[in-house]
């Protein structure tokens, strides 16, 4: 597949999820009288869910919670991750460069979902305590990579050639070295972003950060399975839609930033 | 550069020595830093932390009793202290709601998340790099882009999703596999059905990654000069492929088994809250819900100090694998 | 080697090429050449860069570009073998794989007719002998390293080695000397003719004139895909026939040097007991005392590795760990350009070797070039950018091309602006990398040509050029010899070259010799 068919498909994947998710509460409407649980039929297009709602309003409303968390927890990863990587790539401090990294490995060791768990079972997250936290699992990756990318910058001759010039630092550091980075800082982003969002959704999916009933795709998955093999539309409709956010957020990025084929021949 | 230091010293037994050395110290670093993160959580509630743990029933002596399990009238440092030293002797503590000791917990879920995570490894590598190097030897083919796309999109989906499909498929349409395993308490061995979707949905994301892994390192190395050279010197193809080419993808590779060990250990929570299966993710699962402090921490202990250990060893052997490129002075 | 072959019995060619023809996208880069190579001799093809001899060097190996059209007849060994060092040799060398990898594989096929048992003890011998062969030696423990282990020299032959295990009847070499400095030059030069002596053929693919003239029999010079003249080698030096060959000649003689100034005066740079260690511990160069006087033109010689580029560092402030004082008319420069203000920063300015890698890659060179002028002299955007313009085009480098990317210029061009990047600091002292290392040689001669124009015009500016090319080194007015981070020898450019005193530049002064073409004005 060529690389502009690959971007449709990405685009057309998470179309769905990402324009419910975003849109749908505005056409949801008034929460109708509650049904018996599991139902299918009567009025109700895909049926009832585990105390009688109507789930397509659910899937409605469901999306926002989930996609929003994760680009704020995608933001707030990048907001500390940027400033550290950069200046420990740029500086010529190694005390500096070890005071910032330094810590970061030491959180690496910690399994990222068992973190999120660790703080649930003291605290009670919402959304935004949760966005916190997958931002904070993101950030020591992230700052390696922002560092990594920055370092290789840096380490040219284009830096030492623009110090010899006189530049400021804010423009070697900002204007050079962080844009020379900005390709793989942007292929990382879609990759992290891919991530936060299976993290955000599966902390969902374990009860972290939402109201047990919550109308979020991820709790309707957990609180539906009672009822799979009644009313299964109650499950796989939202799974199916986290299937295509996911997956659509990947292949959408993938596709966006495939290198344009580099002419292999040897130039005579 | 020319200025750069000369790397004559990286490739050498006495570098590899010196990296392990780094590498340790930096584990234990880590180590230390996991037992007191978990230990510094009680800490950080808010007011009195037995109230706060008491949650929904506040009765006076469930608080008092909270506070007599953890001690919570001794200062932190000495309680810290006895809870460090007890932990290499297998002494985690007791638990809030039943009294029994953690490390019973720990011993009762071990069985399961064990076996589980042990076949999906024992999978994992034969499949991850079956794929890679099939995709790779057919590069741009129909069995390359077919291989490829599906690692890519499958790469990206949480498990309970990707669980909750499959079983609605094998369980439900077509009634192949049982759903979960409820039933089957832990002898799960006896009955290998039970275990085919878990090991299918564990497995998904990290074949994925680490076929992707090996495609791309395998392709990069046979565009590269050198396994033109030993095409042009007559070398057959598939001593190219397997002898030349593929070791150059086994050092990316090691690292992403490496950090696998992350999604392994997330992916075993979810997977036995998904199936039912009675393993230290269910324990984790439920002591999080009651708030079984001490249950929580012990369990945290474990997994965290297991991915340093198992982090540690894949960089090592991912830093014997590495290829270093370079003149030496 | 430059013996004459028997006039009688022409000796059969080990391969041949007819009328080559090769297009990509309809554009010919190889255009009608035909080439016939005899066995024991050295056959070289020479043209600056896109003549077309890499791609004719290949067609032997029967490799094409991608997407080429081929037309005309190419003969190879009936075998098919043919070997080939690569001007990288580490490129073709397997990172993961130890040395003894692909020559345990090409060794295999040639036992096959042994039994069993004695395969690999026979296979074993092979490979060693050929690693003596390519003079290796202490082989048995070069072949358990890794190609990162070895350094660049021991590369190149354990290459050789390959081609001589393969049995090879023709080899073909492509730029095998291209930036290395004299001493390994000669030790490249050597290996090629034992090569030659063996009855194999050599192709010798380069633009390094002093290479070929030690080594070529026969010479095929080539432009934009054609050859314009061809012969044996003695002829073609004696009476070029045509003008390209005479122009391509005539660039290797170094211009005539400008007399050094009358009355130095008081120094402009003055390096007193300069020690520069690198990792905080190793000591890479010891300078006691070193002068730079306005007007002056100092060449820093010596091998890779001698501490010539650190010195280069610590003089522009890009080193920062060394001790001693470094004096700028009379007051010391603070160690890290960091710490120099806009003047002294301006005042010693540095031309980097990689010249693609020292630009932007995102900002037009013209904008680049300007921003000297606006950070270290103040100057207005408007009027930065008007005198980057005329420095540029009196460098050689219109406005249109300056107005492009890096990526849009040529490696020659790019050193041109490097050059005018420093110019427009006015600097008191212009230090210059290597600068003119792996370009070709008209480039080549371009930018020596600018160097001498600007000791010459630009009033009091003095020069320092860190080479270890000899027609680089004959534009100075003094020369200082760097070995293993000591100064070995400064003087006057005549003095040194002619009446060398320290081993290391008698060892210089003769391979520049041997390699022939050293001619002072």
């Amino acid at each position: 597949m060529t690389a502009p068919r690959r971007l449709l498909l990405g685009l057309a994947v998470v179309a769905v999820p990402l324009l419910l998710a975003l849109l749908g509460p505005l056409f949801a409407g008034e929460p109708g009288p509650r049904a018996a649980s599991f139902t299918l039929g009567g009025g109700h297009w895909l049926g009832t869910d585990f105390v009688g709602r109507d789930v397509w309003q659910q899937v409605l409303h469901g999306g926002r919670t989930v996609v929003l968390t994760a680009l704020a927890a995608t933001a707030l990863a990048y907001l500390v991750a940027l400033p550290v990587g950069l200046v420990s790539a740029v500086t010529h401090a190694r005390r500096l460069e070890e005071l910032l990294m330094r810590p970061l490995d030491v959180l690496l060791a910690v399994p990222s979902l068992l973190l999120v768990l660790l703080v649930a079972s003291v605290f009670t997250p919402g959304a935004a305590g949760l966005a916190l936290l997958v931002a904070l699992v993101n950030v020591p990756d992230a700052a390696r990579i922002v560092r990594a990318a920055a370092a290789e910058a840096a380490a040219r001759p284009a830096v030492e050639a623009l110090r010899m010039q006189g530049e400021s630092w804010w423009r070697v550091a900002v204007g050079y070295v962080g844009r020379s980075s900005l390709r793989t800082l942007a292929a990382d982003a879609g990759i992290r972003l891919t991530g936060v969002l299976y993290l955000v959704s599966t902390a969902a999916f374990l009860g972290v950060g939402v109201a047990p009933d919550a109308a979020d795709w991820a709790v309707m998955v957990d609180r539906n399975r009672t009822g799979l093999f009644v009313q299964p539309w109650a499950v796989v409709v939202p799974a199916l839609l986290i299937v295509a956010l996911t997956t659509g957020t990947n292949l959408l990025f993938d596709a966006a930033l495939e290198k344009s084929p580099r002419r292999k021949g040897r130039r005579p | 550069m020319k200025t750069a230091p000369r790397g004559t010293s990286s490739g050498g037994p006495g570098g590899l020595r010196s990296f392990v050395a780094r590498r340790l110290t930096l584990g234990l670093v880590q180590t230390a830093a996991v037992v007191l993160l978990v230990f510094a959580l009680t800490e950080a509630l808010p007011g009195d932390a037995a109230v706060a743990l008491a949650g929904d029933q506040p009765d006076p002596a469930r608080i008092a009793s909270i506070r007599e399990a953890m001690d919570l009238d001794r200062p932190a440092h000495e309680r810290l202290a006895d809870w460090a030293a007890g932990l290499p002797r297998g002494d985690f503590g007791t638990s809030l709601t039943s009294g029994r000791p953690v490390a019973e917990y720990i011993a009762g879920g071990f069985g399961p998340s064990l076996l589980l995570a042990a076949l999906t490894l024992a999978l994992l590598v034969p499949l991850g790099f079956g794929l890679g190097v099939l995709a790779a030897r057919h590069e741009g083919r129909l069995i390359d882009r077919l291989v490829s796309s599906v690692t890519l999109a499958v790469y990206a989906v949480p498990e309970f999703a990707l669980g909750v499909l499959l079983v609605s498929v094998f369980a439900l349409k077509l009634a192949w596999l049982p759903p979960t395993a409820v039933g089957y308490g832990t002898d799960l061995i006896g009955h290998p059905a039970v275990l085919v979707l878990p090991v299918l949905v564990l497995l998904a994301r990290p074949v994925c990654s680490l076929s992707r892994l090996v495609r791309a390192g395998m392709v990069d190395a046979l565009a590269s000069p050198y396994a033109a050279h030993a095409r042009r010197y007559g070398v057959p193809g598939a001593r190219v492929h397997y002898a030349h080419a593929l070791p150059n993808a086994l050092a990316p590779a090691a690292q992403q088994l490496a950090r696998t060990i992350d999604w392994l250990l997330c992916g075993v929570i979810v997977v036995e809250a998904l199936f039912v299966i009675p393993g230290l993710g269910t324990v984790l699962l439920n002591a999080v819900a009651e708030r079984d402090v001490p249950v929580v921490q012990g369990l945290a202990v474990v997994f965290g100090v297991l991915t340093v250990v198992l982090n540690l060893a894949a960089d090592v052997v991912a830093y014997r694998l590495t290829p270093r490129a370079g003149v030496a002075a | 080697m430059n013996d004459e072959t028997d006039p009688t019995t022409p000796p059969e060619p080990v391969a041949a090429i007819h009328g080559l023809r090769v297009e990509i996208d309809d554009r010919p880069i190889v255009d009608g050449v035909d080439l016939r190579v005899l066995p024991g001799t050295v056959t070289a093809l020479v043209g600056a860069s896109g003549s077309g001899k890499t791609t004719t060097g290949l067609a032997l190996l029967g490799e094409y570009p991608p997407g080429a059209r081929v037309t005309g007849e190419v003969q190879r060994p009936a075998d098919g073998r043919v070997g080939y060092v690569p001007q990288h040799p580490a490129a073709v060398l397997n990172p993961a794989r130890r040395v003894s990898a692909l020559l345990d594989d090409l060794a295999r096929p040639r036992v096959r007719h042994l039994p069993r048992p004695q395969r690999r003890t026979a296979a074993r011998e092979l490979v060693l002998r050929a690693l003596s062969d390519a003079r290796l030696p202490d082989a048995e423990a070069l072949l358990r390293r890794y190609p990162h282990q070895l350094s660049g020299g021991q590369q190149q032959r354990v290459v050789l080695a390959q081609a001589l295990l393969l049995g090879a009847r023709v080899v073909v070499a492509d730029e095998p000397t291209t930036g290395q400095d004299p001493v390994t030059k000669s030790g490249i030069v050597d290996q090629l003719a034992a090569v030659a002596a063996r009855g194999i053929a050599v192709v010798l693919l380069s633009h390094d004139l002093d290479v070929v003239r030690a080594l070529a029999d026969e010479v095929l010079v080539l432009r934009a895909g054609r050859v314009v003249e061809s012969g044996p080698a003695a002829r073609l030096w004696q009476a070029p026939r045509h003008e390209w060959t005479r122009r391509l000649l005539g660039e290797q003689r170094p211009a005539p040097r400008e007399e050094a100034p009358a009355d130095p005066g008081l120094p402009t740079l003055h390096v007193r007991n300069l020690t520069a260690v690198h990792d905080r511990a190793t000591t890479v160069l010891r300078v006691p005392d070193l002068a730079l006087h306005p007007r002056e033109c100092l060449a820093v010689v010596g091998r890779s590795g001698s501490g010539k580029t650190t010195l280069g560092r610590c003089l522009a402030g890009l080193h920062r760990h060394h001790d001693g004082e470094i004096l700028l008319d009379g007051t010391p420069l603070p160690r890290s350009l960091r710490h120099r203000g806009r003047d002294r920063l301006a005042a010693v300015q540095y031309v980097f070797q990689d010249a693609r890698a020292a630009f932007d890659e995102h900002r037009p060179v013209l904008h680049q070039v300007a921003r000297t002028a606006v950070r270290l002299r103040g100057a207005g955007e408007r009027a930065a950018t008007d005198e980057a313009s005329a420095t540029l085009a009196r460098l050689g480098l219109p406005e249109d091309l300056a107005r492009r990317r890096p990526g849009e210029l040529s490696g020659g061009e790019l050193q041109r602006a490097a050059l005018a990047r420093a110019l427009l600091a006015h600097p008191r002292v212009l230090i210059c990398d290597e600068i003119t290392s792996g370009l070709d040689t008209v480039t080549r001669r371009g930018i020596l040509d600018l160097l001498a124009a600007l000791v010459r015009d630009r009033g009091d500016l003095a020069l320092v050029l860190i080479t270890h090319d000899p027609a680089t080194a004959a534009l100075a007015h003094r020369i200082a010899v760097l070995d293993a981070g000591e100064v070995v020898e400064q003087g006057p450019a005549g003095r040194v070259l002619t009446e060398p005193r320290h081993p290391f530049t008698v060892a210089l002064r003769e391979t520049i010799d041997r390699l022939g073409t050293y001619t002072r004005a």
